[in-house]
């Protein structure tokens, strides 16, 4: 057994942090039942049918993402070529931007009207039966969305195995079979139940796309539900029983992927790979690569072309575009800061415990954003706001950034999580025998290997706080714009050449960040080392 | 670290409250939905228009959805900030009205250019069009002319519609089938069903659906070929015009009783209903004026068709059977 240096200030800190997660939800909760009047009408939902089939939709989501992310991880891992960087920019972009740019980007690919079917038609004759709407359409959005994303956190594993692990293998002249399943294996498998229960729970509470692609009432969410529970009925008892189910629900997947013991996984960076796989192995990986490519790329290559060709002038020449630009940064530059604090947190102190207890208690409350529907998160807080007196138009930013902090923290979890419990398990007894207290060991130790995940760290929550639109519904003024709310708004007043721009800015902006944002932290935290 | 990002979040509340000083002039707080205060929206040519007499500060406060200005409302209470919600349409008016927050708005609105004659005490109506299908006259020179002969189509005809439960439009085109078919509604919805691509959320989704080629026909207004005809001089976008009958969307402002603005609010209302204030309506939110504009009336808006026959549906039988209709129609199209 393990022992790892004593951190009882990490561990209560962390503890104190979860506590006052829980009690947010709480008094989310508790504030909108107070809000209730009246009897409700009763629940005319189908519970039964929608959640077997919300968890039929989750869960091949999930198999699919992971299973796409493992075989893109494994292909760009091993592949080195010009533009790797932006490749891998673009498909951790994927999940950080609005879910419908990305519908929409897909529909120009494989809806009825879209590439494929255009040129089936120009080419043969005919066309097919788009496999954009129903369950499949669900499936192939979500997969697009998530499916890069845990290519990219997988990534980010494989290329931290230690060169001499490395040296090793290829002494040893493993196969790329054996290579996987020894190497690349141990390496990934600490990351894959924190992200499956992440894309498991964004497909259970997936809302606009799995409307929008849904193709009818038959193919809906919980989160529908609750939707219709807390506008249209205005039954607010009703929600909350509801939202209650989904908690209960989502907290039996978190627990399950809280209660993993952790696997130790590598910490450094392989420089360029002088270990090639056979040549077939080296095609499938091309394979892969080009297949991957095409799926997740093309759907946002489109998205980028016809915002920069049709009213990009038009966007720009705008201010409100710019004041909306420089809120959206200010709030995603605030959102991932905070971010960073809280899962530092709570990922400190989870990888300072080893009682299986603790560390699954440490792991919930970062999932509490996802299990908890965003229109009743939204409203909780709209009526906290205004118990304590606050306008709530004044209050409208801050709330923004607290909500997305909360939804970028199982991310930021998954991402820090696992190379954190590496130096516990790889620096440990060097800690302990130097004596070093809690802040010498983030600082000389901790801080120093995770530069580059904390960049990428920063990156995600930067972005999907960049990307999101969750909790503002009910703040809104029109003073307080971001890019997306632009968006939609441009969206809704029939201005679609507008919104296709600011779509595709919203992208640029995300790609930047991803390729830029990992490097320049590294570099800040290796800097007073050279 | 937790307790400096508290702290960090007590002085920014501190500083944005701090900045919501009161000026000396009254203000007029009005919610609304999104689409109305944006920049392209009528909310700020109107603001401006009335302040420019009244000697007072309009403030838009914009909520996700029209409906969501009412719910907004009736969890702030009696102290809410809002003196008048302005949006709601005629589908929701009725349990709007039964919250009993409305005031009467006094006004003499006999006078206005509406499909049907306007009694309501409550609500003043300001702008207006009927649902209908949309088609493009490049991919479908002759559209369907009913909701039968639209049925009878082949099956890769597709149209897009929106969620009854999170959209107007969704909404109206279900009350739309029941007062044009009554205790027939499910079988239309039944024969509908193959031709729905897909039923989305917001009426903008499945609009730029229709826009991408994805659906042939979408529910929308029959004022929307004009906004095309206005910003791109495309005539090709044209509302199907059905021999049932059309169903209306009329949107009415209401002023709230706890406000303490009422005279302020029912000036804003007249000036609204005016020619001045109707004037900015039709290109900026792509309706019907409830006033005879003349040739004010954008050259946009000249062309479009008037259905025959505007269908209409009891108040008090949306309020008491909507949650049941709205069920009907889902486990129709199932």
């Amino acid at each position: 057994m393990l022992t790892l240096p004593r951190r009882p200030l990490r561990i209560a800190t962390a503890t104190g942090l979860t506590l006052i997660i829980a009690a947010l939800i709480v008094a989310v909760l508790w504030a909108i039942l107070d809000a209730a009047t009246g009897a409700s009408g009763g629940s005319r939902v189908d519970l039964a049918h929608l959640l077997r089939m919300t968890a039929l939709q989750a869960g091949l989501t999930m198999v699919l993402s992971l299973g796409v992310g493992v075989a893109v991880a494994w292909a760009l891992n091993r592949l080195r070529f010009f533009g790797r960087d932006l490749v891998v920019g673009l498909f951790a972009a994927a999940i950080v931007t609005p879910g419908m740019v990305v519908a929409f980007g897909l529909l120009s690919i494989w809806g009825r009207n879209g590439w494929i079917n255009q040129a089936a038609q120009s080419l043969f004759g005919f066309s097919f039966d788009s496999p954009a709407y129903g369950l499949s359409g669900i499936l192939i959005a979500h997969v697009v969305l998530d499916g890069a994303f845990a290519a990219r956190i997988l990534l980010a594993r494989l290329d931290a195995i230690a060169q001499s692990r490395l040296k090793v293998g290829q002494s040893l002249g493993l196969g790329a079979v054996q290579r996987f399943r020894l190497i690349d294996w141990p390496a990934m498998r600490g990351s894959l139940p924190g992200l499956g229960a992440i894309i498991f729970l964004l497909a259970f509470t997936s809302f606009p796309i799995v409307l929008l692609l849904g193709g009818g009432p038959a193919n809906q969410t919980l989160e529908v539900a609750i939707y219709t529970a807390v506008r249209l009925d205005f039954d607010l008892a009703g929600a909350v029983r509801l939202a209650l189910t989904q908690i209960a629900v989502c907290s039996v997947v978190i627990l399950i992927a809280s209660a993993f013991t952790p696997v130790p996984s590598a910490l450094s960076r392989s420089a360029q790979p002088n270990w090639r796989d056979a040549r077939p192995v080296r095609a499938v990986q091309w394979l892969v690569l080009v297949l991957a490519t095409l799926g997740f790329a093309l759907p946002l290559l489109n998205v980028l072309y016809e915002g920069l060709a049709g009213g990009l002038f038009r966007v720009l020449e705008q201010a409100s575009f710019w004041r909306a630009t420089a809120t959206s940064v200010i709030i995603g530059a605030s959102s991932a800061a905070l971010t960073l604090a809280l899962a530092l947190v709570l990922a400190l102190g989870r990888s300072a415990t080893a009682q299986r207890v603790g560390r699954t208690l440490l792991g919930v409350p970062a999932y509490a954003y996802l299990a908890v529907p965003a229109v009743v998160l939204s409203l909780g807080f709209f009526l906290l706001v205004r118990a304590l007196g606050v306008p709530s138009g004044a209050a409208a930013p801050v709330v923004v950034v607290i909500a997305n902090s909360l939804l970028s923290l199982p991310f930021a979890m998954a991402t820090l999580g696992p190379p954190l419990d590496a130096v516990l398990r790889s620096r440990g007894k060097l800690i302990r025998s130097l004596g070093l207290s809690g802040w010498q060991q983030f600082t000389a130790i901790e801080y120093p290997l995770l530069g580059r995940d904390i960049g990428l760290m920063l990156a995600l929550a930067f972005c999907f706080s960049l990307g999101d639109l969750g909790v503002i519904a009910l703040f809104g003024t029109q003073d307080f714009q971001t890019l997306p709310l632009m968006m939609y708004r441009a969206l809704g007043s029939y201005r679609s050449n507008d919104a296709a721009a600011i779509a595709a800015l919203l992208l640029i902006f995300t790609i930047a960040a991803f390729v830029g944002l990992p490097r320049l932290i590294e570099r800040i935290a290796h800097a007073p080392r050279r | 670290m937790v307790k400096s990002s508290s702290l960090a979040l007590a002085v920014l509340i501190a500083g944005f409250s701090g900045s919501a000083i009161a000026q000396g002039k009254p203000t007029l707080t009005i919610y609304t939905y999104d689409g109305f205060a944006s920049e392209w929206g009528p909310g700020v040519p109107l603001k401006d228009g009335f302040e420019a007499t009244c000697n007072c500060t309009v403030n838009w406060v914009a909520a996700d959805s029209s409906i969501g200005t009412l719910r907004k409302v009736q969890l702030e209470g009696e102290s809410t900030e809002a003196d008048m919600i302005l949006g709601l349409d005629t589908a929701i008016a009725g349990e709007a009205r039964a919250t009993g927050l409305f005031a009467d708005h006094g006004l003499a609105l006999s006078d206005l250019a509406l499909p049907g004659e306007w009694t309501d005490a409550q609500f003043v109506p300001f702008d207006y069009s009927h649902f209908a299908f949309m088609h493009d006259t490049d991919t479908m020179p002759v559209p369907p002319a009913s909701f039968e002969e639209l049925i009878a189509l082949p099956d890769d005809i597709k149209i897009a519609i929106q969620d009854p439960r999170s959209a107007t439009p969704g909404l109206g085109l279900m009350l739309w089938v029941k007062a044009a078919y009554g205790e027939r509604a499910p079988e239309i919805w039944a024969g509908l069903k193959p031709h729905i691509l897909t039923i989305t959320r917001e009426w903008s989704e499945s609009y730029a659906l229709f826009l991408d080629g994805e659906a042939d026909m979408v529910l929308s207004y029959t004022t929307s070929p004009a906004y095309h005809i206005f910003d791109e001089d495309d005539h090709t976008i044209k509302a199907a015009m059905f021999s049932e009958g059309h169903f209306p969307q009329i949107e009415v402002a209401g002023i709230l009783k706890s406000s303490d603005q009422q005279d302020l609010a029912r000036d804003f209302l007249a000036y609204l209903t005016s020619v001045e204030g109707q004037k900015v309506i039709p290109t900026t939110n792509w309706m019907f004026p409830v006033v005879d504009l003349g040739t004010e009336l954008d050259a946009s808006f000249e062309g479009l068709p008037q259905p025959d026959k505007t269908l209409t549906l009891e108040e008090s039988e949306i309020i008491a059977n909507s949650p049941a209709w709205i069920e009907e129609m889902l486990a129709a199209v199932q």
